[in-house]
């Protein structure tokens, strides 16, 4: 009964549209109520949950994240793109996704490489005779490179939900392969529609040019380096590393390029504040949610539940694949990390997968989460800044699914895309 | 049902005797008070759970008295290093009125007390060399517990004290953020901070006692005689903790020495031992209920 | 913050003000947690000497940072949340169920300053190890956070009535940024 109240006061107040923080919050006080659970200890894991050191790095890689985007970086980057590949068949397709890797370096987030990115390359295709909805389904689904490749906040989102004792920065590098896989996939997949639909190239600008343009972009990409690199080397933690790439972000903006002035600076402060805001309050609400779950004891529950469905590990692996991707188009990423993790991660283990694998695994599926509808980040903001209805991008957009579904399955059955580099590097 | 709080995970030895506890007195009170642990700290870290068991959220837990000491300032004194002479001597304190003394200080916070586990010596390992005096700590970053006293007993040997969160120690140790941490031989282990930090020195420094406690609410509620079992049965859980500890203890360090770990004792413990005057000046400053505790375990043969 | 014309209701500009002091003042706080671990790093590397209060600050200030920016995030409407039942019911049944959802949160709002309030007090003589300030100040801001969540909800709940009982109002229109 119990357990019945906690899942479906939260799915009735997510239906009916309360924020998803505070509806995973109300949820679990009335269940901690139901129980007769002290209320002051609902609260005090909420308050908890977001009092987390391993949590800190999240304000610093979107505070560094908003910083190059208001110091344009993303600019010097997108020039950089084109200079390289834009020559080739469909070039703007090519060189948004390629933008969206060289980015996602640094962002961390999905819905701001939508946003940074759309609002410069959206506009600049329609212009040169691309269809509006082919120019947004490009940039949306190739901003999941933002989660896959490092950093990423939500990857450190997981590590904490799979309850530590896994390498933050090994599990960084394993999202290089895939996240460049899946680009490579959607690449493919934009260049096909192109050909189809006839879309324009752009001249091939020269190595000077390339040249030119990544020296323009180096002090920017940097960042990544000093973020990634830094916890790799050993030089500081993970924690720290994003603490020191915003402050790097800040010097490289304001000195360097001169393209911060002090009221950008605040606005980004201000934009880093509102969206840690969410995130955190999210994974407060969420701690007091999970508390609930591991005291009804749902982990187990749902691991048996699985696994007596089948004991073929393709099926159940094709089966939890199925439920994340239901649960991802209805709902946001941050949320699903945090309560499916505990569960689902334990069967994936149990099924010989390795931990790093399974969080690649999730954060791709996730990530096309945020490309769906009816709840889609990625194609919210995509949408808006193309200023073409969601149902129009959506039924365009499948040869893009595809490329990323393809990605997926790679990804899940292939364990070396994601352990190899990791294996190698041994950070 | 009681609900209990544990950090560790199944089959350690702590776990093993907690689940072994609420068993026994589920089966000697004829189901009258029956109980579950939760393993893996699912319910939260240790500071919150003290106040889970405080308020009655969960009504029995496994803690370690270190971060206890946060709460009831009484129980720092077993966070002095090298209060202890050796875990034996521990047990001899702990088991006698000293260890009543805390007990009675813990219940009036909410935390009744009904015996004392085992969790081993803390000694310092390291990736560089060998330590053999306080000497060697010189310059050497040491990743230490959340309390003054820790911070203050690495500083007093001239090291740099590094509070760190547990989860970020293995990273840290092998790119070199710090050079050493310290713990006991199970998690120096368990943690494989072994494979990343070679040398082990047995300085003993801090020999953390923990406890079964039941939160008070729930054993007010107990019947005089249920009270007795249960208590027993805590006792009994403690013998078996200890055991198997010692067990756990001897395997760990034999495992990490077959690996290759450095290891070396500490010859002479006083240089050490003297270093540590002004954290205890400095902890009687802060917390005057310390001193006449500290003179009782010392008189304790 | 909203548009500054010319006839914004006093509470409105009341609400304004204190959205906007709380999210500067979060912003402050980010901007001292990311300089303290450079700080923090500083001492570690450069003068050997580990500045131990920067990890117990840090959670403390998250915490701040978090509280105040998910209140304004309240009265701002950009929370995350699932919007598909207003694709398929009137606007007025959507009205309505808004009305609803931030009497809700603001029920919620009360008892989070309440229940936080009571962590502030049990915790009082509790010391944060390393930094010797008491343990309530972790939930501080909270409570604060509880108190605005409370009053914006309230507000926005205020605003939702006013539009579905005059249609014409110019609050008629759903939130969600
Ligand atoms: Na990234
Ligand atoms: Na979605």
């Amino acid at each position: 009964m119990g357990l019945a109240i906690l899942l479906g006061l939260f799915a009735l107040l997510t239906v009916i549209g309360a924020p998803v923080a505070f509806a995973l919050g109300m949820a679990a006080i009335a269940a901690f109520f139901y129980e007769g659970l002290p209320l002051m200890i609902g609260f005090q894991r909420i308050v908890s949950g977001v009092s987390t050191f391993s949590l800190l790095a999240i304000p610093f890689f979107i505070f560094a994240g908003e910083l190059m985007l208001h110091g344009g970086i993303a600019a010097r980057l997108i020039r950089l793109a084109s200079a390289s590949v834009g020559w080739m068949r469909g070039g703007l397709g090519q060189v948004n996704v390629f933008s969206s890797m060289l980015f996602g370096g640094i962002s961390g987030s999905a819905v701001a490489d939508t946003s940074a990115l759309g609002s410069l390359l959206i506009p600049v295709m329609k212009e040169k005779g691309y269809d509006d909805d082919y120019a947004v389904n490009v940039t949306v689904t190739s901003s999941i490179a933002g989660i896959m490749i490092p950093p990423s906040h939500n990857m450190i989102l997981y590590v904490v939900a799979a309850g530590g004792g896994m390498s933050v920065a090994s599990l960084f590098v394993a999202g290089i392969v895939p996240g460049i896989l899946m680009c490579l996939l959607l690449a493919f997949a934009a260049r096909t529609i192109a050909i189809r639909k006839n879309f324009p190239t752009e001249p091939f600008a020269g190595l000077k040019a390339i040249f030119i343009s990544f020296v323009a972009s180096i002090p920017g990409l940097i960042t990544a380096i000093i973020v990634v690199g830094g916890a790799l080397s050993g030089v500081f933690t993970v924690t720290e590393s994003g603490a020191i790439g915003a402050i790097y972000a800040i010097l490289i903006t304001a000195l360097v390029y001169r393209t911060l002035s002090l009221k950008d600076f605040w606005v980004a402060v201000v934009r880093s504040v509102r969206t840690t805001g969410l995130v955190m309050v999210l994974v407060g609400c969420a701690s007091a949610f999970g508390y609930m779950l591991a005291l009804y004891e749902v982990p187990k529950l749902l691991a048996h539940a699985l696994t007596s469905l089948s004991d073929n590990p393709i099926v159940i692996l094709l089966l939890m694949n199925l439920i994340l991707l239901v649960l991802g188009m209805i709902m946001d990423m941050a949320a699903l990390i945090l309560i499916c993790t505990p569960i689902f991660l334990p069967v994936a283990v149990g099924l010989g997968m390795d931990p790093i694998q399974f969080g690649i695994m999730l954060m791709m599926n996730l990530g096309l989460g945020l490309c769906t509808p009816p709840v889609g980040g990625c194609l919210f903001v995509g949408c808006a800044i193309g200023n073409v209805p969601i149902e129009k991008a959506v039924k365009s957009i499948w040869p893009f699914y595809l490329a990323i579904l393809a990605a997926l399955m790679l990804v899940t059955f292939v364990p070396a895309i994601s352990l190899t580099l990791p294996n190698w590097l041994n950070p | 049902e009681w609900k209990g709080w544990n950090i560790h995970n199944p089959g350690y030895p702590v776990t093993t005797a907690l689940e072994s506890f609420i068993d026994d007195v589920e089966a000697k009170t004829d189901g009258r008070v029956a109980g579950r642990v939760y393993n893996g700290a699912v319910l939260g870290n240790q500071a919150d759970s003290i106040q889970m068991l405080q308020i009655g959220a969960i009504q029995f837990a496994e803690f370690n008295l270190g971060p206890i000491g946060a709460i009831v300032p009484e129980a720092n004194v077993v966070s002095l290093p090298f209060i202890f002479k050796s875990v034996d001597h521990m047990h001899r304190v702990m088991d006698g009125p000293v260890g009543d003394e805390l007990s009675a200080a813990m219940e009036k916070h909410g935390i009744k007390s009904l015996a004392w586990y085992d969790s081993g010596a803390r000694s310092f390992y390291n990736t560089e060399k060998p330590i053999e005096a306080p000497s060697d700590l010189d310059g050497m970053k040491f990743r230490v517990m959340n309390n003054e006293l820790y911070v203050g007993m690495v500083e007093a040997l001239g090291g740099n004290a590094t509070p760190m969160a547990y989860a970020e120690i293995y990273q840290s140790l092998k790119t070199g953020v710090v050079d050493g941490a310290e713990n006991n031989w199970p998690s120096y282990e368990s943690s494989n901070h072994f494979e990343v930090a070679g040398y082990y020195s047995l300085t003993e420094h801090l020999i953390l006692p923990e406890c079964v406690c039941v939160s008070v609410g729930a054993w007010n509620q107990l019947s005089a005689d249920d009270q007795v079992i249960v208590k027993k049965a805590a006792r009994e859980s403690a013998e078996l903790q200890r055991k198997l500890w010692a067990e756990r203890d001897k395997s760990s360090r034999e495992k990490v020495l077959a690996s290759g770990v450095v290891f070396n004792e500490i010859s002479n413990k006083a240089p050490f031992q003297n270093a540590m005057k002004v954290v205890y000046e400095k902890a009687f400053q802060d917390n005057p209920t310390l001193k006449p505790l500290v003179e009782k375990i010392q008189s304790v043969d | 913050m909203k548009s500054t014309s010319k006839k914004v209701p006093l509470v409105e500009r009341v609400l304004d003000a204190l959205a906007f002091v709380a999210t500067n003042l979060a912003g402050a706080m980010i901007v001292v947690l990311v300089m303290s671990f450079g700080w923090l790093v500083f001492g570690r590397y450069v003068l050997n000497d580990t500045p131990t209060w920067v990890e117990q600050m840090a959670m403390l200030l998250i915490v701040g940072i978090t509280f105040l920016a998910a209140a304004v995030g309240i009265y701002e409407r950009t929370h995350l949340s699932v919007e598909m039942i207003t694709l398929v019911i009137s606007k007025k049944v959507a009205l309505f169920i808004e009305c609803i959802i931030n009497l809700l949160l603001a029920a919620f709002g009360f008892a989070l300053a309440w229940y936080t309030n009571d962590l502030m007090s049990f915790t009082q003589f509790q010391k944060i190890p390393l930094l010797g300030i008491s343990e309530s100040y972790r939930y501080l801001p909270v409570v604060i956070s509880g108190g605005l969540i409370f009053i914006f909800s309230l507000y926005r709940a205020y605003q939702g009535l006013t539009g579905l009982f005059n249609p014409s109002s110019k609050n008629n229109e759903l939130g969600g940024q």
